[in-house]
């Protein structure tokens, strides 16, 4: 018997988990995937997305990219996987109805994955599991009224969880994270 | 062009044996798992050449998350070379190619049936813990669907009240292992059924803890640098299984967890539970290189976090 090898997608799919574990354990550090720009969103989209789940993207070129998953494509008020790569104020207002999970199953929680640079741009300020300090990112091309939808929307264990895309880099802000901007 | 290029290699296993569904849904467990810490999550818990109740949930955690760059440890009970912990680590190697290591430092993910290791794990090592019964409120609501609709409430007043009924017949908190304990301030959990002396080494830890029931199809997570507090009274606290005393046959460590060995004459000895760190005391007292961790509890039994374990 020999032992089995990684595919190509298997290689691209187990990486990009690994970004996103890590980016979910240690909230504020970016991660590396293993592809940059829309590539990066396509990639997160076959690690995550099959048959058995769904998601919505406003955005018309990834769209058929996430389709070739198997996944469903479904309005942002079901997607349990939503992915912005350029966030504007109209597309707010559709994220804001993404699902925020229950008490009985929180799990049921969207994932929002949104496209912005970290070079510069808005203070954020995070603390929560996985921090041992407090931690100051800037995040830039992300409208300051998400913060607030996400502080007001909903308190733990409700919510949504973040990936921030920029480029090959990944950072994760889940539910438990506290954003305080400025 | 031909088909043949265009075809993978024909293999006899999908890497890490599981689907490349199983495994995506597993990786999308985890990271909400992650995201909810102490929050239970459902999985499908797909079958494995091994039965369920024999670390088939570990398992399955193991082989979505490892690679050929990493470097696997698996303990049982704390031992590297027991039957379980030898066939779940050749099991994983084979399916993965890692490379496997009994040092704790070396490794990268460690999978483990029941003990945390003595040595302080690191930022960016994962510790799988396979647990029999993930849920907390079993003793206290055998009803599945109502001890979930107690988490939903934080309704543990039922957990409180054992806790009491405990103290007032005995004097003491009678939970050993599985002690449950309180994450992030919101769900109870059971840390699996590690040893009281392994419970603090969760809280405010530095590496990833991700713990899962095959059996049970449920799978839960510790993010590093959480509060993982054990339940305890205010007045009347938690407290660790008291090792003081307790002198290992083979390497002379003191004030580590050990494993009682009956002797003919009547007594007891004692031997380090944690058989990695034990080979590598061993090592070093006959000269040979071994390079040693920062442990949970030094020499004299102090906890290396001032406070989490209180004193009365």
């Amino acid at each position: 018997m020999s032992m089995p090898r990684m595919t190509p997608a298997e290689l691209r799919q187990h990486a990009t988990f690994t970004a996103l574990m890590w980016a979910f354990s240690y909230p504020g550090r970016p991660q590396r995937l293993p592809a940059a720009g829309l590539a990066a969103f396509v990639a997160i989209g076959e690690t995550l997305l099959d048959l058995e789940t769904g998601f919505f993207t406003p955005h018309h070129d990834l769209a058929p990219a996430l389709a070739a998953t198997g996944g469903r494509s479904l309005p942002p008020g079901d997607a349990p996987y939503q992915f912005y790569p350029q966030l504007t104020l109209a597309e707010l207002d559709l994220l804001v109805t993404a699902p925020l999970g229950t008490y009985a199953e929180p799990d049921r929680g969207a994932t929002l994955v949104l496209g912005c640079g970290f070079a510069q741009g808005t203070p954020l300020h995070l603390s929560g599991p996985g921090l041992a300090q407090p931690l100051t990112i800037t995040v830039a091309r992300l409208p300051d009224e998400l913060w607030r939808a996400r502080a007001t929307v909903a308190s733990y264990p409700l919510g949504w969880d973040l990936y921030l895309v920029d480029g090959d880099q990944v950072i994760g802000l889940p539910r438990t994270t506290r954003v305080e901007v400025g | 062009m031909s088909l043949a290029s265009l075809a993978h290699p024909r293999q006899d296993f999908s890497y890490g044996f599981l689907d490349a569904f199983a495994k995506r849904e597993l990786r999308r467990r985890m990271l909400k798992a992650i995201a909810i810490p102490g929050f239970q999550v459902p999985y499908a818990s797909r079958e494995l050449p091994i039965a369920r109740g024999w670390g088939t949930g570990g398992l399955q955690v193991t082989l979505s998350i490892v690679s050929p760059v990493d470097t696997l440890k698996v303990i049982d009970q704390g031992a590297d070379d027991s039957v379980n912990a030898a066939n779940l680590r050749r099991f994983i190697a084979r399916m993965t190619g890692v490379a496997t290591t009994t040092d704790t430092l070396d490794a990268t993910v460690i999978q483990s049936r029941h003990r945390v290791p003595e040595e302080r794990l690191r930022e960016g090592q994962v510790l799988v813990l396979q647990v029999p019964d993930p849920e907390p409120l079993r003793q206290v609501q055998p009803d599945s669907s109502r001890a979930r609709e107690m988490h939903a409430d934080a309704d543990y007043a039922q957990m409180w009240l054992t806790l009491y009924e405990q103290l007032v017949r005995f004097g003491r908190f009678m939970q050993g292992a599985s002690y449950p304990v309180l994450v992030h301030g919101r769900y109870l959990m059971s840390p699996s059924p590690i040893p009281r002396w392994d419970t603090p080494a969760l809280h405010q830890a530095a590496h990833l803890t991700l713990l899962s029931a095959g059996r049970e199809k449920r799978l839960y997570a510790v993010p590093p640098y959480t509060d993982v507090r054990p339940i305890e009274f205010e007045d009347v606290f938690f407290q660790v299984e008291n090792m003081a005393g307790r002198i290992c046959m083979l390497t002379g460590a003191r004030n580590k967890f050990m494993d009682e060995l009956p002797v003919a004459e009547g007594g007891s000895q004692f031997r380090l539970s944690d058989t990695g760190y034990a080979a590598k005391l061993l090592r070093r007292a006959r000269g040979d290189a071994a390079t040693l961790g920062a442990t949970y509890f030094d020499d004299e039994g102090h906890f290396y976090q001032p406070g989490v374990i209180r004193e009365e």
